[in-house]
């Protein structure tokens, strides 16, 4: 190892308070970027499935569409559109937490099969209501109301365990927009699960990465340790 | 040293701080494999190495060795002690700073 006599910088050659200050402030940041699930890119893609899914849904619905497109495409971008949404959620949160252990990844590996499971039970569900004998009316709109009741409600127990008001706030409004469209019925409930749902998930997009730019640009290093 | 204000030197030499500060950026509990580690440091798996050892003597990090499949994994976690002595550092250096003073305690001459 060199010595301090040469004049290079080495390890032991002593940092001021502000050159260590910065250095760990700068360490910081990197590290709480790189380790971050970055919230705005989440709400974005599901705002777009949204957005566009349930519109796709809305334009093509009843014995007069607005738009003579069949319904089974308009299924199939929907579908597709959720899929690819997933996806993107999926690869995300594996980029960010890749090579972590423990608690926050026992967390969230319970909090995924929350999702996955109820999703799963859905259709089950459902069905057997069908089965009883209930309208195509009433279950169609079981089909657009009830996974808005599940996502609402996981933006809700996300925002309580990751201590996240905004989260929370998304999953009340979801919540809120899928009350909606149950009172407006079949097919303006797909207008509002797509105007609302999907227009609430891209405003907080918007506001989620406004607000990130914001704490970025006030300090660049005022993360508290 | 003569300095009113101590920093741990197991934590002061400029790798190792930058080691802790990624560490306890973590959450208290987590664990983070060496290769994260060493690419969210950008240091090479010898040097990260030889400072985990430091730190791991100092009783500041604890080291697992696990298995996934076949291949052997390491993961790295900052321990009770190890966090504490972090803190302790930030704070005293948040105070040499407050104080005034510009340079810190050098090693003893």
């Amino acid at each position: 190892m060199a010595t301090s006599d040469t004049g290079a910088p080495t390890e032991r050659e002593p940092l001021t308070a502000e050159q260590t200050l910065a250095l760990i402030d700068g360490q910081r940041a990197k590290v709480d970027a790189e380790l971050e699930v970055a919230p705005s890119r989440l709400y974005a893609a599901w705002g777009v499935a949204w957005l566009v899914g349930f519109a796709g849904l809305y334009v093509t619905a009843g014995a007069d569409p607005l738009l003579n497109v069949s319904r089974g495409a308009a299924f199939a971008v929907f579908f597709l559109l959720l899929i690819a949404a997933m996806a993107f959620t999926a690869g995300h949160v594996a980029r960010a937490t890749r090579g972590l252990r423990g608690v926050s990844a026992t967390t969230g590996a319970m909090y995924f099969w929350s999702w996955a499971l109820s999703f799963a039970a859905l259709p089950l569900i459902i069905s057997s209501v069908e089965r009883l004998g209930a309208p195509p009316a009433a279950v169609d709109l079981l089909w657009t109301t009830v996974p808005g009741l599940l996502v609402g409600v996981h933006y809700m127990m996300a925002g309580a365990m990751w201590q996240d008001r905004h989260g929370f706030g998304l999953g009340a409004w979801v919540l809120i927009s899928t009350c909606l469209g149950a009172l407006a019925g079949l097919p303006g409930a797909y207008l509002v699960m797509s105007l609302a749902g999907g227009g609430g998930f891209l405003l907080a997009a918007l506001w989620s990465a406004a607000r990130r730019r914001a704490a970025e640009g006030s300090t660049g290093c005022g993360r508290t340790l | 040293m003569t300095a009113s204000v101590e920093l741990d030197p197991v934590i002061h030499a400029a790798a190792r701080l930058r080691v802790t500060t990624t560490l306890a950026a973590l959450a208290t509990g987590d664990r983070i494999a060496f290769p994260r580690l060493q690419k969210l440091l950008e240091m090479t798996a010898g040097n990260l190495s030889t400072h985990l050892r430091k730190l791991e003597d100092a009783g500041y990090v604890e080291i697992t060795k696990t298995h996934q499949g076949r291949m052997p994994a390491t993961y790295v976690a900052l321990s009770r002690v190890g966090r504490r002595a972090y803190e302790d550092y930030v704070a005293a250096l948040r105070a040499l700073l407050a104080a005034g003073a510009l340079t810190t305690a050098q090693e003893s001459s």
